[in-house]
């Protein structure tokens, strides 16, 4: 029964829709932010619940297909919705607290990256896609009375359009020349054709370019600085988390699915797109002073390392690019959280001189943030040191040794201003003190922290589900 | 280990443990405990080695070895820790703990107004007289060596004592410094030895050595004899540390260090280890006549150059200094021709004599509280009496006269360069008998300057008194030496009793026949030095008693003359010319260019690179929507292109 | 079943879509006036791909081409409120929609 299959998608819409409800039909004088930021985290946790037992099996029509591969991925952004929605109970935007919308918003673009990684047909890919990048335009620009909030939604927002647009370009020339738009029957008329005519090969271009500008990819990835600062920090928090994680789903399922017969083409595409990301990633990071305009370089730099894993194209390849994924999601939210709680007077403050002397003032937070930072580098035995070692074992073992020689020395680029951070927060001057974390930041920051740091504990149990889902996408 | 062995064995490592107890815990238990401890082992193993000397170890012992324990066993390379009892070693033995011993108790009165806790200054004694103890009962080159730089580094830490002095510091290091250049012609010497003859032991080596006599080595397009390359070498090394000439510059700077310090290690111990070399090594030098001559030519020059340099000086350590710089000449000397007993013999008369006259000028500057320019002393007899009366007795004993101890040691020496009957024996022979008039003048210049006339600073002179027992008490002891150790010794040393006493640890190959030649020297040549001495003290007289402006309108018209030898013939200044300033400029390059130049510029420039490009790539992101929209465009173009081209 | 295209064959389509899914594009950064060319521009490049898919189902004869069409439509609109309402956001803080003004992050 199609049903059953998307039976979690299902719940989750119509608990958003409650919550809607719930929030509109609340009383003026009651602000019901609170209350349905808890009935999403709930929404949440029962969803995740039932994406593990769902069953495996295609529905409607092709369009919508469950296995492993879909319940690793869609798990990972359940969490990542859930996280960013705790982190929003503590946000306070230049008008005043947060508002209704805020969770549901978040609620309706998880749905979408659910449907993202449950595709089995361009059009759910579309649809997912658009589901989820159309919510996040709202969120970034949430923040109704600050420029920089509107701003960031804006180039978000146009540049995102131009993405999807190029996207839907390619879709329709894959279409076109593909003959049909089910991922499965797809790759049949590849593996009998032989080949590839010009037509299709162009539509995997524009597919990949509309991809990698979610995923915020060079030379795709100009939104991401300026959306990244200028969007509230919680969002910030779901988008470097939650879309990007749906978009790998996506391209690898893209990848290893229909075009997987068509490997050697788009394998040096990929590459490309791999090491310029590394590349620009590392360096750009290296005069920025706003945290989160740093965060973002970060970001772009992560997302070359996971797509070394995606360029490999063996299966060991797409296991370390979800190990990595996965890891890159704590680490995130982790630091994410950490940035949330630089506010001064009600102000946010996020130049990295604020961080100085954070060692004295606030060891707990600089200890968090020290973590993740030492993660993010690839320090053992940190999450983010699992990640890349999976990664980079992957490229040595499918022969990219160049590849592999860029992404060392980009890692020891990044590990400057990795380090600078922490040297700032413990050896630099302290700055005034911030105002006292809430109560959500700090259980944030110490749980991310925590699993950070002791991540070798679950590294086990991580990957067996990474290989289970690679092995559910190509075997 | 029989109870001799062991007895022996006590008095080689019991000042070890004084050291280390002094040393590690000093601070915890005081200076006097410390103080005691190490004057109480040191006893202990003066004790030991006088009993070993004495119990019959001639007829029970011979040259038995006690074994100490394994120290390196690579591939064929073999060197033990062991204690080699021989008639040398031990004659060494003994010598170097009773003076050890003598200055222990003087250091306890002579350093009792120092400010910083002085338990440091008796554990570096007692470390010291360890390292020369293990260098003179080494039983291979290898311990020898040990021995050797242990005393260098001890030397080095004990002449910088008093380490906020600057001068003392820089003194320091130029022992050490000008050691280590001798110490690497020194290693070169044994690493060819060890080549040569497959072991660095004494015995495997000089069983081998009558076979090779013909070897050579074949370099630079001539043939060197082997005997005469490593025996020179192992000279070389026994020059830096005996204070030789062209390797001597370190002596006099040597005297920045406390008074007992220079009566130990700059008189009596460390600087006698370059004659014990030779003399240990004599199976080996008596097949290298080449080397010997060598030494006898280096060992007259020094004698002579360094009294001409001891007699203008003003400062009264240093004119003991170059006293003892210039009795090694002797010494040295000696083992060239071949006589190393009567250069041992002198080793031990002279070790009493100096450090006497040491530790006498150790007590005339305590008791005018620090000052050392003679000039500014002046009729001190009245008031220090007992030091008066050693130093006759040591400035007696080292002018030669009879029957003190240098007397018969001197003579010796002097009467076997005659009977050497050579062309650089008799040239040595020359320069030891001026030496002897040169030696006697300035003895008597500094006994007349420091104890007669009028005290020239009335203000130190006034409370100048004697110091306590501890004090003199060893200058008694080493006056007793400075006496009877002559007339008592010769027998054993090189007289008639020489074979027995000696019993083989040193050889004579074909100096066997100038030992006895030495007893028909013609009587006007053999009592040379004794007139040369008596006319040394009558000159002494006339120019400081007398006439005392002599001197300086002497200085005053030979001006050229006074200063040469005022600035030690200009030595240091032609070394700083020579090989300081270039080798400062050498470094300062290397700095400067290759190492700040280049090697850093590696890491800095890779930096500096990363950081500019940077900067700009951050640059690119101008915040424009249009150009962003753009290189989204660019770059899908040149997707497009690259996939085209691989298609 | 296929239809013959007007009897002009797929080409043309093809071109005539290509050519406004560049207008569509070269109006996004060429434009120096304000923010809502921007979304018209964005409007043509949908309406390309569109074109591409009825072009393809009517040559395929597979239907699903139209249906998603019908689809992107809808998802066109809402994209373009929402982008429209975000615009107008903007002008409430900024006061401009001159594109050179949304610059106020860079580097």
């Amino acid at each position: 029964m199609n049903w059953i299959i998307a039976f979690p998608e299902l719940v989750l819409t119509l608990c958003g829709l409650v919550i809607l409800t719930v929030g509109v039909v609340q009383k003026k004088s009651t602000n019901p932010f609170a209350a349905c930021s808890m009935l999403t985290i709930a929404a949440f946790a029962i969803t995740g619940f039932l994406v593990t037992v769902s069953p495996d099996g295609s529905g409607y029509e092709h369009v919508f297909v469950n296995d492993g591969f879909a319940r690793f991925m869609k798990v990972l952004s359940l969490i990542g919705g859930a996280l960013a929605t705790i982190m929003t109970l503590s946000y306070r935007g230049t008008s005043g607290g947060g508002r209704f919308e805020l969770p549901v918003l978040i609620l309706f673009s998880t749905i979408g990256t659910m449907l993202m990684a449950s595709s089995d047909n361009m059009m759910t890919l579309f649809v997912g896609l658009e589901l989820s990048s159309l919510a996040i335009y709202i969120l970034c620009a949430f923040d109704r009375d600050s420029v920089v909030s509107s701003e960031s939604g804006l180039k978000y927002f146009i540049l995102g359009s131009l993405a999807s647009g190029l996207l839907l370009y390619g879709i329709s020339l894959t279409y076109g020349y593909g003959g049909t738009m089910e991922y499965g029957a797809i790759r049949t008329v590849l593996i009998q054709s032989g080949g590839a005519s010009l037509g299709l090969m162009l539509g995997i271009v524009f597919l990949i370019a509309g991809l990698a500008f979610k995923l915020s990819a060079v030379p795709f990835h100009m939104w991401t600085p300026d959306v990244y600062q200028g969007a509230p920090t919680p969002v910030t928090a779901y988008l470097a988390g939650a879309p990007k994680i749906a978009t790998f789903a996506l391209i690898l399922r893209i990848m290893a699915g229909p075009f997987g017969a068509l490997a050697p083409q788009w394998q040096l595409l990929i590459e490309m797109i791999s090491v310029l990301s590394m590349v620009f990633g590392s360096l750009a990071a290296i005069p920025q002073t706003n945290i989160k305009r740093l965060m973002a370089y970060s970001s772009i730099g992560h997302m070359g390392y996971a797509l070394m894993g995606l360029a490999a194209a063996t299966p060991g390849g797409i296991r370390g690019t979800l190990v990595y994924l996965t890891t890159y999601l704590f680490m995130n939210v982790g630091v994410f959280a950490g940035i949330a709680a630089m506010r001064r007077k009600g102000h946010e403050t996020t130049d990295i001189a604020d961080l100085s002397g954070l060692g004295r003032t606030s060891p707990g937070l600089a200890l968090m943030m020290a973590i993740f930072m030492f993660s993010m580098l690839g320090m053992p035995p940190t999450a983010g040191f699992f990640g890349k070692l999976m990664v980079f074992s992957a490229a040595y073992g499918a022969g990219l040794y160049g590849l592999l020689a860029i992404g060392a020395i980009t890692s020891a680029i990044g590990a400057y201003y990795y380090l600078r951070i922490v040297k700032v927060m413990y050896f630099d001057a302290s700055a005034p003190a911030f105002d006292t974390r809430s109560p959500s930041l700090a259980f944030l920051s110490v749980s991310m922290g925590i699993v950070t740091a002791l991540f070798v504990l679950v590294l086990g149990p991580v990957t067996s589900a990474a290989q289970a889902a690679a092995s559910a996408l190509i075997g | 280990m029989t109870s001799s062995a062991a007895i022996f064995a006590i008095a080689v490592l019991a000042p070890l443990g004084g050291s280390l107890i002094a040393g590690l815990f000093g601070r915890i238990i005081g200076d006097r405990p410390a103080q005691a401890i190490t004057i109480g082992l040191m006893a202990a193993a003066c004790a030991s080695a006088i009993a070993t000397l004495f119990s019959g170890v001639p007829q029970d012992m011979g040259t038995a070895v006690v074994s100490l324990g394994h120290w390196i066993d690579a591939g064929g390379f073999h060197a033990n820790w062991s204690l080699r009892a021989d008639m040398l070693s031990l004659s060494m033995v003994a010598m170097v703990t009773t003076i050890s011993l003598c200055v222990h108790i003087y250091s306890v009165g002579y350093m009792n107004h120092e400010e910083m806790p002085t338990y440091r200054f008796f554990s570096y004694l007692s470390l010291f007289t360890f390292a020369m103890l293990m260098l003179v009962t080494s039983n291979d080159l290898i311990q020898l060596f040990f021995g050797w730089e242990g005393v260098g580094l001890v030397s080095y830490l004990l002449i910088g004592y008093w380490y906020d002095k600057p001068s003392a510091v820089a003194a320091a290091i130029k022992a050490f410094v000008v050691n280590r250049v001798a110490d690497l012609f020194f290693l070169v010497g044994i690493a060819l030895l060890f080549l040569q003859f497959g072991s660095v032991t004494y015995d495997n080596i000089f069983a081998v050595v009558p076979a090779q006599v013909g070897a050579t080595y074949h370099l630079f397009g001539t043939d060197w004899p082997v005997f005469e390359v490593i025996g020179t070498l192992l000279f070389i090394g026994a020059m830096g540390k005996s204070a030789q000439l062209f390797l001597h510059t370190w002596l006099p700077d040597a005297m920045e260090g406390p008074t007992p310090v220079s009566a130990l290690i700059h008189a009596a111990t460390m600087v006698t280890a370059g004659v014990f070399l030779m003399a240990r090594m004599s199976p080996l030098l008596e097949f290298a006549p080449g080397t010997k001559t060598l030494i006898v030519l280096i060992g007259g020059t020094t004698c002579f150059f360094a009294a001409t340099v001891g007699l203008v000086q003003p400062d009264i350590k240093r004119t003991i200094a170059y006293s003892t710089c210039s009795q090694l000449g002797y010494m040295f000397m000696a083992a060239g021709v071949g006589v190393y007993q009567a250069s041992i013999f002198h080793l031990t008369t002279h070790a009493f004599f100096k450090a006497l006259l040491f530790l006498g000028a150790g007590s005339v500057i305590h008791a005018i509280h620090g000052e050392q320019d003679m000039f500014r002393m002046g009729g001190l007899w009245r008031k220090i009496p007992f030091t008066y009366a050693v130093m006759w007795i040591g400035s007696l004993a080292l002018a030669g006269v009879f029957p003190f101890a240098g007397y018969w040691s001197k003579d010796g020496i002097l009467e076997a360069m005659w009977a050497a009957q050579s062309g650089p024996a008799t040239y040595g022979w020359a320069m030891g008998v001026v030496t002897a008039f040169i030696t006697a003048l300035y003895s008597w210049r500094l006994i007349f300057l420091v104890f007669h006339g009028t005290p020239r600073d009335a203000h130190l002179s006034e409370h100048a008194h004697e110091g306590g027992i501890a004090i003199v008490l060893p200058l008694g002891i080493l006056g007793v030496g400075a006496v009877l150790a002559g007339v008592l010794l010769d027998r054993f040393y090189i007289g008639t009793a020489q074979a027995q006493f000696w019993q083989g640890s040193i050889v004579n190959g074909a100096g066997a026949a100038v030992m006895n030649r030495m007893e028909e020297v013609p009587g006007l040549i053999a009592l040379a030095p004794s007139i040369a001495g008596l006319l040394g003290i009558a000159v002494a007289y006339l120019a400081y008693m007398a006439r005392p402006e002599l001197p300086a309108s002497l200085a005053r018209s030979l001006r050229p003359v006074y200063l040469f030898l005022l600035n030690k013939w200009y030595f240091d200044e032609l070394y700083d010319v020579l090989f300081v300033r270039p080798y400062r400029a050498l470094a300062r390059i290397l700095w400067k260019g290759a190492d700040e130049g280049v090697v850093e510029q590696v890491p800095v420039g890779l930096a500096r690179l990363t950081v500019g490009t940077a900067v700009q790539a951050a640059r690119t992101q101008s915040g424009s929507i249009a150009i962003y929209a753009f290189t989204m465009l660019i770059g899908l173009v040149v997707l497009t292109t690259t996939l085209l081209f691989v298609h | 079943m296929t239809h013959d295209l007007g009897g002009v064959g797929l080409g043309p389509y093809l071109t005539v879509s290509a050519i406004l899914l560049v207008l569509g594009v070269f109006g996004i950064f060429l434009n120096r006036k304000n923010i809502i060319i921007i979304l018209m521009s964005m409007e043509l490049i949908l309406l390309s791909a569109n074109l591409n898919f009825v072009a393809f189902s009517s040559a395929l004869g597979d239907l699903s081409g139209q249906v998603f069409t019908l689809f992107v439509l809808t998802i066109a609109a809402a994209e373009a409120a929402i982008g429209l309402a975000i615009v107008t956001v903007f002008f409430r803080n900024r006061g401009s929609i001159q594109v050179e003004d949304v610059t106020m992050m860079k580097g």
